[in-house]
């Protein structure tokens, strides 16, 4: 057969029977995966419509249902500056972890020592509680701390620690969430980014280059996918900007906490209120990433 | 003014390798020619490409292009492009930009870039397809589009680590055409590693046979089919003929008597192992004139029949056509044609049964 006719034959279109697999295979994975969906959906769903009844009004604790918005408004400016500093805390803490995270897994990928140490060090933090994190951040980063002490700096230590610009916070989240992204990044390019990095460079690619064109748009589906869950996770997390936070502004998290125990029983819709706005933003998030997976070719 | 590529004395070991990949490997490659390594799997092959890539260091020995030593220079600025045996094009581009991929890395406006990567698909026959999805593509044709690229950078020395190995044989076909157009055009210095002995022979005008890290013999295709440096050589080539003599005044004297070898050769006295390509073997009817030998076995090679015989308490193997037609234990007559006998230097073990081979094909 000439190459043409060769070309030709390899360019038809997949015939029906490959594609009928390719559904009866995707029918059988959604089929396996029913029970756990189901599972979660009825806890979150559930758990979702519940309070967002109970910001409405619609769940009161005494009193008769009533629809009403109240509970937005309650703390209107502080909800909204609420709004801000979360996203600040969440999209600053974000940023770096992906940072770093990218960064080490770019030294996780070289294989020598110093890769091997990284990834080892990256799996240790992954199990440690975001509050033992937080504890050891503020004795580590307070004035009276760790570091303040070894550098004779009390005086002049920065308020990193509760201080203006929720630094600690920032750190705290960061570190934490960078090792969970590089691991996430380097599973993504240890199975290929080797061989498409020495394909690169004999191509003339050099360090930079392989860097720009090659090592970063094959991770971007495990950056995007992985900072989104570190986003989201920062930005409703409560213990860490609790503990190395100021008491006033409040992010959200802190805040929606603080009028749950309220001694005050009918600030819970309140508290209600900041969840569901937590929530909406948290899923704005993970549309924007998947709207932004979807411009990827990789992802497609 | 081009020198060619140059390896001298390429030695390289791995660590919790008791063998070594590559020792004393030296090898001479004229610009603008072809050749291929041929070797069995692990005997060092990959690794001497990876090593004149740039991709591993050698532990002794020099890499010369064009009469400079390139140990210092990294692999983006040897001048060379590899394509390996996955075609691996970079997923998140699309075909184009795949074949773009070093004008761009070389700083060339993007229009630019994607013309001239336009001509090269041309020159690989896929014309239009430009602006699909590699993953579109098929293996044969994803192959073709990693040539382009790897062309696209104007390299000086084509490396290919058995592209076509995953390919079926009808694709491969089409490769081997498409590389010879290419040369053509373009004419590009190729060196080649491939466990497949007639796609080397196909592709390359010359051969470079490797073993264990060591360089056998390199000569032009033919010579290496019909004049081996040794027995191991004529195995590799899947030659399974050998006669084991003495070698005196030209003349190898062995089982099967007297035999005069070509006059063009300077042929080493005394005990040696004389060897012709199966396929060289003319087999004739009994009333012929010829050896007389008798047929052992008959296995049959698609269009063709790889006879066992016996003459003279010498097992012999020859190819022969589907007819006339054969059986086991026919008396048949055997000539050995002069300009197709070599001998190799000392004797080698009797074979009662043909080598196995995993790509048994007429070369002819």
């Amino acid at each position: 057969m000439p190459a043409a006719e060769v070309l030709t034959a390899r360019t038809r279109p997949r015939p029906r029977t490959a594609a009928g697999h390719g559904t009866k295979a995707r029918v059988q994975g959604l089929l396996l995966a029913v029970p756990a969906v189901l599972l979660v959906a009825f806890v979150v769903v559930g758990g979702s419509a519940m309070v967002a009844a109970q910001s409405l009004g619609l769940m009161p604790l005494v009193g008769r249902p009533e629809l009403s918005t109240a509970a937005y408004t309650a703390h209107g400016g502080d909800l909204l500056v609420g709004v801000g500093l979360s996203l600040a805390i969440a999209g600053a803490s974000t940023v770096l972890a992906c940072l770093i995270g990218f960064a080490a897994a770019l030294i996780m990928m070289q294989g020598r020592w110093c890769g091997k140490l990284v990834a080892a060090m990256s799996s240790l933090s992954i199990p440690v509680p975001h509050i033992v994190g937080a504890a050891t951040a503020g004795l580590l980063l307070a004035d009276s701390g760790l570091l303040a002490r070894v550098f004779g700096a009390a005086e002049r230590w920065p308020d990193v620690v509760g201080g203006q610009w929720w630094l600690a916070v920032i750190f705290e989240y960061a570190w934490k969430e960078s090792a969970f992204v590089g691991l996430v990044v380097a599973g993504t390019l240890a199975t290929r980014s080797v061989d498409y990095e020495e394909t690169a460079a004999l191509l003339g690619a050099g360090r930079l280059g392989r860097l720009r064109h090659v090592l970063l748009p094959l991770s971007l589906p495990a950056l995007i996918i992985s900072g989104t869950i570190a986003f989201i996770y920062s930005f409703g997390s409560y213990e860490v900007a609790w503990l190395l936070g100021r008491p006033y502004p409040e992010p959200l998290p802190v805040m929606a906490l603080r009028l749950y125990n309220s001694v005050t029983l009918t600030a819970r819709p309140e508290a209600a209120a900041v969840a569901v706005v937590t929530a909406v933003v948290s899923l704005g998030a993970a549309l924007v990433a998947l709207a932004c997976l979807r411009k990827i070719p990789l992802w497609r | 003014m081009r020198q060619g590529l140059d390896l001298q004395g390429l030695s390289k070991s791995f660590k919790g390798s008791p063998v070594p990949a590559l020792e004393e490997f030296s090898l001479s490659l004229a610009p603008g020619s072809c050749t291929a390594v041929l070797g069995p799997s692990g005997s060092g092959k990959s690794t001497l490409l990876r090593t004149v890539a740039g991709l591993e260091i050698p532990d002794r020995g020099s890499v010369l292009l064009d009469g400079q030593d390139l140990a210092a220079v990294r692999p983006e600025r040897r001048g060379m492009a590899m394509v390996f045996q996955r075609p691996l094009l970079f997923p998140h581009l699309n075909v184009l930009d795949n074949v773009a991929f070093a004008a761009t890395i070389r700083g060339v406006p993007r229009r630019r870039a994607r013309a001239d990567a336009e001509a090269f698909l041309d020159l690989v026959q896929m014309e239009g397809t430009g602006k699909r999805v590699v993953s579109d593509l098929s293996g044969g044709q994803q192959q073709r589009v990693a040539i382009a690229r790897g062309l696209a950078a104007r390299p000086e020395v084509l490396l290919l680590d058995e592209p076509f190995s995953a390919l079926d044989p009808e694709l491969r076909s089409a490769m081997h055409e498409l590389l010879a157009q290419v040369r053509e055009k373009l004419n590009p210095t190729i060196l080649m590693v491939t466990h497949d002995r007639d796609e080397a022979a196909a592709v390359a005008d010359h051969l470079a046979v490797i073993s264990e890290g060591k360089l056998l013999q390199h000569s032009t295709v033919q010579e290496m089919y019909t004049r081996p440096a040794s027995l191991q050589v004529s195995r590799l080539m899947g030659g399974t003929n050998e006669i084991p003599g003495t070698v005196r005044d030209g003349v190898h004297y062995s089982a099967l008597g007297a035999h005069a070898l070509p006059g063009n050769h300077q042929w080493p006295e005394g005990p040696a192992t004389m060897v012709i390509r199966q396929e060289r073997i003319i087999l004739l009817d009994e009333h012929s004139p010829g050896l007389p030998a008798v047929v052992t076995g008959i296995r049959n090679r698609g269009p063709r029949k790889l006879v066992t015989m016996e003459a003279a308490g010498v097992n012999l193997h020859a190819e022969a056509t589907a007819s006339p037609a054969l059986a086991t234990g026919d008396a048949v007559r055997i000539q050995l044609p002069t300009p197709e006998l070599a001998v190799v230097g000392g004797t080698s073990e009797h074979r009662s049964a043909p080598l196995t081979s995993p790509d048994w094909k007429v070369l002819a």
